[in-house]
């Protein structure tokens, strides 16, 4: 892994990691650094090939740190078809100029691609019927990319400069309030309501993310799971154990275990061990204002917090980012929930 | 081959026993010996957070002993060094989880693949301590130059004396402080050697490096110019049977103090002669 500068270039080359929750983690370690903040970032990755959720997650954790993802470099193509339907600019490795970043793509590639991924989506229009909000979420997409491939077209001039125009504002928050239906932005987080709401919103969401084609009985299973509230701090050596989805209003300590039949709500910081979907239930899932947990278990994968976050207790803050982790392909991953 | 169980206590709490046995465990995996550390202290486990494995703990003792799990999964690996692992307390849980059988026959296991078995034991001498020195056949006592320190040391190592399974015993002085034994406001090391008569193995100067190595969640002992960190890999080479002089702990920092030192060394010689 390395890092090269370019006036306000960031270039991490990590083309020579190969699986996706190792890409996560060493970006996470590098982009604690200082000098990582505010720079347009590079990123260069290998054969490794990442799914859009995967991408999203890289490009939400650029953005908490106020930079943003200006460009990559890859030898998936899978990588590269997804990152272009996600707006990035994209360029092959197989030229060989790894030390400069590459800011356009070649033009012609860009077109290869545009069509196959259209013809793509034709065929999942054809096929996919019965998932209308997939596909608006396809739709948007793609109108984003359609025109961003023209203002790639039009400001060549400007790139022949040498300089990099960073990526229109089309960022993850846009994507994840789509994916997301952007009903948890407009949340006012007020007082005990809201988490009546919540349990609303949770409907709509497993709505939205699961088509009704793959409800399966274990969702069905889930909304019927009986809720405990807690009210309390939970402190270290403390447990909770339900069959059921438990709701914490308060903090959860380093040194607790909560764990859930169904899913795990956290009203606080959440800095203990989490285990939602004990059962076995792989759609359960985790979700906490602030997300500093030790380890995070959904039915039978898990994930630990990295090394290179210092202190396990939270800083004090007056503000949140509410986070969600889920699985996503048999790993573990988290959300931003930016308001 | 057969490993040496060696349990770390003291007694009073608060003096350093998890301290030793995470930067004794790791210097002996650094000096090339494969190590294990057992927390015995369940429900109050420190040992993982000084070695930075917190976030690594999926089994704990109380796991293998209820048969939840194998001896081998629950034992966590060091970042650093391979050669240590941890087999980590459960937190959620209270002493009286484990009894001393039940360790006996993990130290057993234990001994057949590893060179060091390294027991942190909990403070006190109820079940807690029993249970911690079941396996072992040497320990190490923990003590600081204090008269609480040095009297409940004083009771532990009459236990230990009792205890079956002890075949010999160490002494351990931690947190010395050079300067406040110079103007006799602390009990100096030979006072302590006299009171318990007991060997001594190690003799650690008070250092507020291990306040930092333990918040980072690193031994002191990878910090090489940490002054309780040559200490404590003296101690641990002194385990191995070498025969190593102990450090010169009152070593002073500045310009000045080495100054004052030299001349009182030439006023100690010119009243000799």
């Amino acid at each position: 892994m390395e890092q090269f500068f370019n006036d306000n270039m960031y270039v991490i080359d990590l083309g020579e990691i190969n699986s996706a929750p190792e890409i996560i983690f060493e970006l996470s370690a590098v982009l604690d650094k200082e000098e990582a903040r505010n720079k347009r970032i590079c990123l260069k990755l290998g054969d490794v090939s990442l799914n859009q959720a995967q991408l999203l997650s890289i490009k939400s954790l650029i953005n908490g740190i106020d930079s943003t993802l200006s460009s990559m470099e890859t030898k998936s193509f899978d990588t590269e078809k997804v990152a272009l339907s996600l707006g990035l600019i994209v360029s092959n490795v197989s030229n060989e100029n790894t030390t400069e970043a590459q800011p356009a793509m070649p033009y012609k590639l860009a077109e290869e691609i545009k069509e196959e991924i259209k013809e793509e989506t034709k065929e999942e229009e054809v096929i996919v019927e019965e998932e209308p909000i997939e596909n608006s979420v396809e739709s948007v997409i793609k109108d984003k990319e359609e025109q961003e491939i023209k203002e790639e077209i039009e400001p060549n001039k400007e790139e022949s400069n040498g300089e990099i125009k960073s990526e229109p504002e089309t960022t993850v928050q846009d994507e994840l309030d789509v994916i997301f239906n952007s009903s948890y932005a407009q949340n006012t987080f007020l007082e005990i309501e809201s988490t009546q709401r919540e349990a609303e919103q949770k409907e709509e969401l497993t709505d939205i993310i699961v088509p009704e084609s793959e409800y399966t009985k274990e969702d069905i299973e889930l909304e019927g799971f009986p809720t405990k509230y807690i009210k309390q701090t939970i402190r270290s050596g403390q447990v909770i154990n339900y069959e059921g989805n438990v709701v914490i209003i308060g903090d959860c300590h380093p040194g607790c275990e909560i764990t859930a039949f169904g899913d795990i709500t956290v009203w606080g910081v959440l800095s203990g061990i989490a285990h939602a979907g004990a059962g076995g239930n792989q759609k359960a899932r985790v979700r906490a204002l602030k997300m500093n947990a030790i380890q995070l278990r959904i039915a039978n994968c898990y994930s630990r917090r990295p090394d290179s976050l210092n202190s396990v207790y939270a800083e004090k803050t007056n503000s949140f980012t509410p986070e969600e982790a889920r699985i996503i392909n048999g790993e573990i991953v988290v959300f931003k929930i930016n308001d | 081959m057969t490993g040496r169980v060696i349990v770390i206590t003291s007694g009073k709490g608060g003096v350093g026993k998890t301290t030793t046995s995470a930067n004794i465990g790791s210097a002996l995996a650094k000096n090339g010996h494969s190590v294990v550390l057992i927390d015995t202290d369940i429900g109050l486990r420190n040992l993982d957070l000084l070695l930075g494995l917190e976030n690594r703990i999926v089994y704990t003792l109380v796991d293998v002993v209820e048969e939840r799990c194998k001896l081998k999964q629950a034992l966590v690996k060091d970042k650093k060094n391979p050669n240590l692992c941890l087999l980590a307390a459960a937190q959620t849980r209270d002493k009286s989880s484990v009894n001393a059988e039940q360790l006996k026959k993990i130290t057993d296991k234990l001994k057949k693949d590893y060179d060091f078995i390294l027991v942190d034991c909990p403070a006190g001498i109820e079940q807690g301590f029993q249970t911690a020195i079941a396996g072992a056949s040497e320990a190490i006592v923990v003590t600081t130059p204090e008269m609480s320190a040095v009297r409940d040391a004083d009771r532990i190592i009459g236990l230990l004396e009792a205890a079956e399974g002890i075949e010999s015993y160490k002494l351990l002085i931690n947190r010395v402080r050079p300067n406040m034994i110079k103007s006799n406001d602390m009990m100096s090391v030979e006072d302590v050697e006299n009171i318990l008569s007991c060997q001594k193995i190690g003799v650690i100067p008070e250092d507020s490096g291990i306040i930092t190595s333990t918040n980072k969640g690193e031994p002191i002992v990878n910090n090489e110019k940490s002054l309780a960190g040559k200490a404590y890999i003296n101690v641990a080479r002194r385990i191995n049977g070498e025969d190593v002089p102990f450090l010169d702990i009152d070593r002073p920092k500045d310009i000045v103090g080495k100054i004052k030192k030299f001349l009182s060394g030439l006023k100690k010689q010119g009243k000799e002669q």
